[in-house]
């Protein structure tokens, strides 16, 4: 792990991963000699030209040495964070809990199944007033299966599917790193922080303040805000725990929310499994028996 | 020494509270059984505000004791099982109901659902048995909905019952444009007690739908041959425009479409011919969590303005004939054909609103809405504020009051009441 401390990492411009300009523009160092401008220029007959070649070779050579190789860019950390809560395709049962401020509890249980990057059910198991009802997502498209209206109903991405401080984020949340792109990494003592921005106008929260432990490399904690800068909520991230194959990570999340004074709302973790799916499961014809896939 | 015992007292309550960090999650006891039962009873109250002077009303309470209120209770209990084996799976709905009201009570209990699924690869499905199918995307009408009993859109999430049917489906998926293909055949047979509800004689009553979800839209082709019903075809689709807003339509072409008339004169005629229908709709949430939902629908089958002021003249005409003779026979004629009438939208062209508001000023759970359905043909319309409460574990609360408002011989305004209240407590088993 990298030794730097209080050392500020602006990934500027902001930018999808894989993007060359993720990987660099360090403040640091010359802009020119790591080349975000870009470091090396496509030539026309198919290989590279390189500018200036043998002492940016001889520069560039001398700071990978020089650099702890694997700690600085922010969304490879954020893509670890990712594999750490989850396999990128898995089963997994929640419990969330409502909880108001004269001690009342609501309780939820969910399931809800992932395949790759974007294709997710969620399936209310419990209460009785909430079973069966159903969420899929592929990609920014939605849908509601509420067993009464008895078919899947196409709703806005932001469509809150349940009442409570609990939104789509907190439910049918994809991968971090898929909804976020990292702008800005900071190392300090123990934890990495990250600045995150939401890729698309369909993420419930605009931006994210996430620490991460850096040993277990798990969010501790994260800030939700809102375009506005206004703050939404607080998430905590407690008890760590072996799931098995490998999976350590927290077992609960605890929210606050300023917009709901003196509300909690606590989400449990459980039997967190990779599996695999066939397509045909993230269907609207499929939807209404997403129970079949417990 | 009382602010002692006080805190005391405090940090006694607050024990349990200090303990609520200790959460536990059995998640075994939600593992897929082989058997389940889900289900709900229902309590509802309602008053209805009759107005004697409309033309429903006198149709329908021209033999009864006079009166300008009516008030109903019904109790309701709606029971779903599920029997899992293998590749097979049974699932039944059973519906029951029991009204009383001051003209008297009756009760009933259906089976909605009640089929024989067999799933031998995820993807490839047959079932067979009663069944409750929903085709179309719109949310108070569906022209497309061929095989289903009419929805009634101040409830539109209502359950309802099925009808008997053979289907298969088979879906495909894939990465790229075109995600999804599904396609769906069935058969609706109708004979002497079997499916009567769909159609008379004898028929198979092919159907289809293939469905698609290609470019982030969905789309669905639906088509019902000819048999105990014309034969209809028609297409639909739903997509978001942007991530707060949505859009769906359906059209639907209805072939030999038969309609029974009743003119001013009391003749009854059935009018035929191929008819379309439509409907656009937009779903949209705004930054404050307001849900508004705004439908329009063409219904080429629904009346006139001029057929449906034909036919309260009639029976208006009827009831003054009753009252100076005490014949009721024009009223029992003005009845025979009530019920193509008296359905919720029975006209051509409707505007359907609803605007709702969830957890208003940080009350969780609480969610008012108000919806109008508008008959934009003769201007008369039906506005119906609501608030919903969620907050006690199964049990929903939900208060209505509907305000009907429209000129003689309209839609809305010939009504057998003016206002209705209604209080439906909900409670899930």
């Amino acid at each position: 792990m990298g030794t730097f401390t209080n050392l500020t990492l602006r990934l500027n411009p902001p930018s999808p991963p894989f993007d060359n300009e993720g990987f660099g523009c360090l403040p640091i160092f010359d802009k020119g000699l790591l080349g975000c401008s870009p470091p090396l220029k496509k030539g026309g007959q198919g290989g590279f030209v390189f500018r200036r070649a043998p002492i940016r070779i001889a520069l560039l050579a001398l700071t990978l040495l020089a650099a702890p190789a694997h700690a600085l860019d922010g969304d490879d950390i954020l893509r670890q964070v990712d594999r750490k809560l989850n396999p990128e395709s898995y089963e997994m049962y929640r419990k969330l809990i409502n909880i108001e401020p004269d001690g009342r509890k609501k309780e939820f249980v969910m399931f809800s199944v992932k395949k790759g990057r974007d294709k997710m059910i969620a399936l209310f198991l419990d209460p009785p007033s909430e079973k069966g009802r159903a969420t899929l997502r592929l990609g920014d498209n939605m849908w509601l299966y509420i067993p009464g209206v008895g078919k899947p109903l196409r709703i806005t991405s932001l469509q809150s599917v349940v009442g409570g401080v609990f939104n789509n984020a907190d439910i049918l949340g994809l991968d971090y790193s898929v909804e976020y792109r990292v702008e800005k990494l900071e190392q300090k003592p123990g934890e990495y922080r990250l600045d995150l921005k939401a890729r698309t106008a369909a993420v419930a929260y605009d931006r994210l303040k996430m620490r991460v432990d850096a040993q277990a490399l798990v969010p501790v904690e994260i800030e939700a805000y809102a375009a506005s800068g206004l703050l939404i909520k607080t998430l905590r991230f407690k008890d760590i725990k072996d799931f098995g194959d490998g999976l350590r990570r927290p077992a609960t999340m605890e929210t606050d929310s300023p917009l709901y004074k003196g509300y909690k709302s606590v989400m449990l973790y459980a039997k967190i499994k990779a599996r695999s799916f066939p397509d045909e499961v993230f269907t609207l014809d499929y939807l209404p028996r997403a129970g079949e896939l417990r | 020494m009382r602010a002692c015992v006080l805190a005391l007292c405090t940090a006694l309550l607050s024990a349990p509270a200090a303990g609520a960090d200790d959460y536990n999650f059995d998640a075994g006891q939600f593992e897929k059984k082989p058997f389940e039962l889900n289900g709900y009873a229902e309590l509802r109250a309602e008053r209805f505000w009759l107005n004697r002077e409309n033309a429903l009303y006198q149709l329908n309470f021209f033999d009864t004791e006079q009166r300008s209120q009516l008030n109903r209770n019904t109790g309701a209990l709606e029971l779903s099982g599920l029997y899992r084996a293998g590749i097979a799976s049974v699932q039944a709905t059973v519906h029951g109901e029991a009204m009383r009201d001051e003209l008297g009570h009756e009760g009933e209990a259906s089976l909605y659902e009640g089929y024989l699924g067999l799933e031998p690869a995820t993807g490839l499905r047959m079932e067979a048995g009663k069944r409750v199918l929903r085709w179309g995307k719109g949310y108070a009408w569906n022209p497309v909905g061929f095989i289903e009993r009419p929805k009634d859109p101040n409830d539109p999430e209502l359950s309802r019952e099925g009808f008997v049917l053979l289907a298969g489906n088979y879906t495909r998926s894939s990465d790229g444009p075109l995600k999804t293909v599904s396609i769906t055949p069935l058969v609706v047979p109708t004979a002497d007690n079997l499916n009567e509800d769909f159609g008379a004689g004898d028929h198979a009553n092919p159907a289809a739908r293939l469905s698609l979800m290609a470019y982030d839209t969905d789309i669905d082709v639906v088509v019902l041959g000819a048999g105990a019903r014309s034969a209809r075809y028609g297409i639909d689709f739903a997509r978001n425009l942007t991530t707060n807003l949505e859009v769906h339509g359906e059209w639907a072409r209805i072939t030999d479409a038969a309609k029974l008339v009743l003119n001013a004169s009391g003749v009854v005629t059935t009018q035929t011919g191929d008819v379309s229908s439509y409907l656009l709709g937009l779903r949209h949430l705004s930054a404050r969590d307001t849900t508004t939902i705004i439908e329009y629908y063409y219904n080429g089958a629904g009346y006139t303005e001029q057929e449906m002021r034909d036919y309260f003249t009639f029976v208006h005409a009827a009831y003054a004939q009753f009252l100076a003779t005490d014949d009721s026979t024009l009223l029992t004629r003005a009845r025979s054909v009530q019920t193509n009438y008296l359905r919720p939208t029975p006209m051509r062209r409707y505007l359907y609103l609803r605007v709702s508001q969830k957890e208003p000023f940080d009350i969780l759970y609480f969610t008012p809405a108000l919806t109008v359905i508008a008959n934009l043909d003769d201007g008369s319309a039906s506005a119906a504020p609501e608030l919903a409460y969620t907050g006690v574990t199964n049990l929903d609360l939900r208060l209505r009051l509907f305000f009907l408002s429209g000129g003689q011989l309209t839609d809305f305004g010939e009504k057998q009441n003016d206002r209705r209240l209604e209080l439906r407590m909900r409670y899930f088993l």
